[in-house]
């Protein structure tokens, strides 16, 4: 067992040695030998101690708040006990998650007739609809109600019973509750608290996320699942919350771009196909793919807005004088016809790819798994020549309806990531800029990082724009969100903007940063991320007692240190 | 059984300021906080939301539609040119522009949002308009028996209403400090001997009726006045107490209850008698159980002797014999009054008080014309309607121009009997207590039930339709000839036999009815009614005769 050496130098010391000094010198070793062993981690440690939490719903349906409240409750007291709990309202809740849960809490009011709440309407039809398999799922239910109707908590039995068919196992039995409700739901949390299933046979291994591969575009097929225009009624904007399911497994982080090449639209591709008077199931050889012209001109090609130097190419081409005027190819070719004498190829090859567009990730690979992936899109308006035009890939989402399918890749987006989950972080993130956040909380909300987590958000109406605003307030009200800050612009006679919150909170701001906070900036570059930028070099150069270019070093310095990251547009 | 959780959020309210100006502030949601959603409402207001709005802003992730509802202290329902004015202003800027004329003659606008609360009722207060004590465990607006045809009492009835309202206003500055952003006062001005820090177990509510017209629905009062006139004089008050119409569905325990005659007082001795009804109440108020909180029950607890006794005792009042009195109507007289001063008077007709434009009729174009000419004053009516008052002579023309060129006089002329006396409270969609439609449901109604009276002949029977939304009785269909109480959506409780002036109630004929049902059950009844009623019987006392209910 010891090399030659070791074993001439071990037979050395021993025969140097006295009985009692070998007797001693072998207890030692036995000592030694024996902490060793205690000091290396046994294989399955590392298993315990990442289950040690356990990955728990708190779900309400609420008609007066009453369910809120106390799921509240519940979910924050479990939050102590270190677990891991998203607490939802129902209408926030897809159903669908329900079979990929391990333990889930419902606390359930009943309205009127026997009917569930209005807003957990949709929940409470999906059970109803089809058959579902929850045989991996743990729950209990509180019900909620008025005995003096006749279908007392009518609504809360009919979950508890769907759950049972579908093969869920009770924690506990149904607990029913009348307008009394503290009584009862204050025993009933400790009651759940007392009950929680084991860690290990509570909890299903939840995948990992990797990094998106280094080498080249990877192209994931999704399928649309949810697409919600997020402003109500009577906004000047248009914003998309959408969500695409894959089979395939997707690797981002939060922080991470969904990379896309909108295709063009069908009609104006049959009309250049027309105007080349070519065929459009002709195929042809494009960057080493044979593709018909029809999908060449749909999923490749620009055809909006040419650049000038493609105009000029097209020029030369045809041999004709053209204006240096950006027009759409279709113009082009109306106004300028196609040469027959010009080979088909020799016009492709002047024409240039689709540039893909970059959406900031809105979901949370730990919230809501790795076969789900949502983006946040506001859909550009503007006028030209007095006519409403919609941005071109903008305009592609905003048109997708559920089920039609999308190609995307990840746009690895390393500078803007989450730091160490001990760490505090403020974001700023008025409009379309709250994308990257809402995966942020998401994220930090599922690991429970002990980070505080500020967020300032802007738009233009509070009652109509404020994008996310039930999912931040529940993050808010159970602390995953520290601190909120919003400035609607149009609300009041003087225009309101981020940054004149962030003054308001100067001092906050600036204690958050000495504390080592780190600072992300999302959204409109040319606007915004300038003036909450100088904003910031105000904050620090008043609180830090520090001039101008030397609160701009600051800042230069958070930068460097990964602690201060923008992600502008 | 312990204080009930109103009770506490009361009393730690620090003279009802809770963290309303922290609520204000809260830039993340349209809501106030909890304990403050129970404290906003003794400054007249109310959190609400637009319940129709729910389901489609939960997908959109945002939070409900929340609006607070803010109603004005009218005492006597009277609002002067310069007011409606204002009124309009607010109506149109920060709220929904439909005003709503309540069942306690005063005006309520909802919609308004948290950050238009305060200039609204900065607005207000510029024309000597507030909201205290509106609503909440306080005194309510005192009403007073609207018709212009015994100005001469009623002016003198209208201050009596108005000194009733300020006598029992709780003392302290928290609505000057919140909303309008006035300097604190000192303690001392603040404290308040009647409210203490507790207020009233729940809700209090006084009307002075001037007989032969009870349209204030005296005996549905927590106070319940009646003026008594000898030779043209004001000689005082029978006094009734306990009246109330809420009641809880399926708790047989609770019950509407009609007020129990006290007696009579000299009008010297009013103040006094009224003030230690109210004590009585502050002290011997059920503030363990809300549903059993009013007056009516304390009451039926205490044993009206023994209440009776305890008033005289506190207020050292001796209860006299009441005097005789008749009252004969209950509804609104339309159209132009002359008064003893010759000034005329117009009381038009609004459906359900709901005073706005539509294709027929435009409400607030024509109020908003005739306050801006300065020749009329306003005032509300119990029944939902509206008195374009104090008009000299010779501007009758002029106003009665306006009002025909905005359809008001045809509105009033043309609308059936049934749909004139015919009241609603508010309900869906913001009306946190709904169960079922009622002002946006019960025009409708009227409309197939003018159906069944043409078909029996009954058009010109005064007949009194009322509905509610929820059981607690805001439109007070338990004091109608038919009463309309919601259950749940599109499903009524039917109740039948009150009579046409307010001193019987109803009683439940049929149970969580939907409208084929009514209509059947309405059909049957009136065709009985009118072949077999005697000459000039109502419909009420014709059921209760019959022992239909």
């Amino acid at each position: 067992m010891l090399t030659e050496q070791k074993l001439q130098s071990f037979k050395n010391i021993i025969h140097e040695s006295s009985r009692d000094e070998i007797i001693w010198m072998s207890g030692y070793l036995a000592g030694i030998s024996e902490k060793n062993a205690v000091a290396a981690p046994p294989a399955f440690t590392e298993n315990i101690i990442s289950t040690e939490k356990l990955t728990i719903s708190v779900l309400y349906g609420t008609e007066t708040g009453n369910s809120k409240k106390i799921a509240s409750k519940l979910a924050s007291v479990l939050k102590g006990k270190q677990h891991k709990v998203t607490l939802k309202a129902l209408d926030q809740y897809n159903a669908d998650n329900l079979k990929k849960e391990s333990l889930v809490f419902i606390v359930m009011s009943t309205h009127g007739d026997g009917e569930p709440p209005a807003a957990a309407k949709r929940f409470y039809d999906h059970l109803y609809k089809k058959s579902h398999d929850f045989s991996n799922l743990k729950y209990a239910v509180l019900a909620l109600g008025d005995s003096s109707y006749p279908l007392f908590c009518k609504a809360g039995e009919d979950v508890d019973l769907k759950f049972k068919e579908f093969g869920a196992i009770q924690v506990l039995p149904i607990e029913k509750s009348d307008l009394d409700i503290y009584a009862v739901s204050d025993a009933w949390i400790n009651n759940v608290v007392n009950n929680l299933p084991t860690v290990a046979n509570a909890l299903l291994p939840k995948p990992q996320p990797k990094h998106a591969t280094k080498n080249g575009k990877r192209f994931y097929k999704g399928v649309v699942k949810t697409h919600i225009n997020l402003n109500d009624r009577g906004s000047l904007k248009e914003t998309w919350h959408i969500e695409i399911g894959t089979d395939e497994a997707i690797y981002y982080l939060p922080g991470d771009a969904l990379g896309i090449v909108p295709p063009n639209a069908d009609e104006d591709v049959l009309e250049i196909i027309s105007l080349l008077s070519a065929n459009k199931n002709q195929t042809i050889d494009y960057k080493n793919e044979t593709i018909t012209l029809f999908d060449l001109f749909k999923t490749k090609l620009n055809i909006l807005y040419m650049p000038l130097r493609i105009v000029e190419k097209y020029a030369k081409l045809i041999q004709s004088e053209l204006p240096s005027v950006r027009l759409d190819l279709k113009n082009i070719l109306a106004l300028y016809p196609f040469n027959k004498d010009v080979s088909l190829e020799d016009f492709i090859a002047i024409l240039e790819p689709i540039t893909p567009r970059l959406y900031s990730v809105s979901s949370s690979p730990y919230a809501h798994g790795n076969n789900e992936i949502h983006i946040t899109v506001g859909r550009n308006k503007f006028l030209v020549n007095d006519k409403k035009k919609y941005g071109f890939c903008s305009n592609h989402f905003a048109g997708l309806n559920d089920g039609d399918e999308v190609t995307f890749y990840i746009n690895s987006n390393e500078r803007f990531h989450l730091p160490g989950t001990d760490k505090d972080i403020i974001m700023i993130g008025p409009g379309t800029g709250i994308a990257p956040f809402r995966s942020f909380i998401f994220h930090r909300d599922d690991e429970g990082a002990s980070g505080r987590n500020w967020l300032f958000f802007g738009d233009q109406h509070f009652h109509t724009d404020f994008l996310y605003q039930s999912e931040m307030l529940s993050f808010f009200e159970t602390g995953s969100l520290t601190k909120i800050n919003t400035a609607f612009s149009r609300d009041q006679k003087e225009k309101l903007y981020v940054q004149h919150r962030m003054m308001q909170q100067s001092k906050e701001l600036f204690n958050w940063i000495e504390n080592g906070a780190y600072i992300y900036i999302c959204g409109c570059k040319n606007t915004m991320a300038k003036d909450v930028e100088a904003t910031l070099i105000n904050v620090i150069s008043e609180e830090a007692k520090l001039d101008k270019s030397e609160a701009e070093n600051f800042l230069s310095m958070l930068e460097e240190e990964g602690r201060y990251a923008k992600d502008v547009y | 059984m312990a204080e009930s959780a109103i009770e506490k959020i009361k009393k730690e309210s620090n003279s009802l300021r809770g963290t309303l100006k922290e609520s204000l502030l809260d830039e993340h949601t349209g809501a106030i906080r909890e304990d403050d959603r129970a404290l906003i409402k003794f400054h007249g207001m109310y959190m609400q939301d637009d319940r129709d709005r729910r389901e489609e802003r939960a997908a959109k992730k945002l939070e409900q539609l929340y609006s607070y509802m803010i109603r004005l202290r009218l005492p006597g329902g009277f609002l002067s040119a310069q007011q409606w004015l204002a009124l309009h202003e607010v109506s149109e800027q920060y709220a929904s522009p439909v005003i709503k004329i309540t069942t306690r003659q005063t005006i309520q606008l909802h919609g308004v949002l948290k950050h238009h609360i305060k200039p609204t009722i900065k607005e207000f207060d510029t024309v000597k308009l507030d909201s205290i004590a509106a609503c909440g465990d306080v005194n309510r607006n005192v009403i007073a028996s609207a018709h212009p045809r015994f100005s001469a009492i009623h002016k003198e009835i209208f201050l009596y209403a108005e000194k009733l309202s300020k006598l029992l206003l709780p003392k302290t500055n928290a609505y000057y400090e919140i909303w309008l952003d006035k300097e604190k006062i000192s303690a001392d001005e603040e404290k308040d001997k009647l409210y203490q820090d507790r207020y009233f177990p729940r809700k209090f509510k006084i009307a002075i009726a001037i007989p032969p017209y009870n349209d204030v629905d005296v005996f549905t009062n927590d106070v319940g006045l009646i003026a008594i006139i000898e030779n043209n004089n004001l000689i005082g008050f029978n006094v009734s107490a306990g009246g109330g119409m809420g009641m809880t569905h399926g708790n047989a325990a609770t019950y509407p209850r009609l007020a129990s005659m006290l007696g009579f007082v000299n009008k010297d001795e009013l103040f006094k008698t009224v003030y230690a009804i109210a004590t009585t109440q502050r002290d011997f108020g059920n503030r363990e159980d809300r549903k059993f909180a009013r007056l009516k029950y304390t009451i039926d607890r205490m044993g009206i002797d023994v209440f009776k006794n305890e008033v005289e005792q506190r207020s050292d009042i001796q209860f006299q014999e009441e005097k005789k009195y008749d009252f004969t109507i209950r509804h609104d007289e339309y159209g132009w009054h002359q008064n003893h001063e010759r000034l005329y008077y117009y009381t038009a007709f609004v459906e359900t008080g709901r005073v706005y434009d539509n294709d027929k009729v435009q409400f607030k174009k024509a109020f908003y014309e005739i306050a801006k000419s300065g020749k009329a004053q306003f005032r509300f009516t119990c029944n939902q309607n509206i008195i374009v008052s104090d008009i000299q002579p010779e501007h009758k023309t002029e106003i009665e121009n306006i009002l025909q060129q905005y359809g008001i006089i045809q509105i009033t002329k043309t609308a059936s009997p049934v749909r004139r006396n015919a009241v609603a409270c508010v309900a869906f969609n913001t009306c946190p207590l709904a169960l079922a439609e009622a002002q946006r449901y019960l025009p409708s109604l009227i409309d197939k039930i003018e159906i069944l009276l043409d078909k029996y002949n009954l058009n010109n029977e005064d007949l009194s339709v009322r509905m509610t939304g929820c059981p607690n009785g805001c439109g007070r269909s338990v004091a109608a000839e038919i009463g309309f109480v919601g259950t749940a959506y599109g499903k009524y409780n039917m109740h039948i036999g009150g009579d046409a002036t307010g001193k019987r109630l109803n009683k439940i004929y049929k149970e969580n009815i939907e409208e084929a049902e009514i209509l059947n059950s309405l059909d049957e009844l009136l065709k009985d009614f009118s072949g077999n009623k005697s000459f000039n019987e109502s419909f009420g006392d014709y059921v209760v005769r019959k022992k239909i209910v």
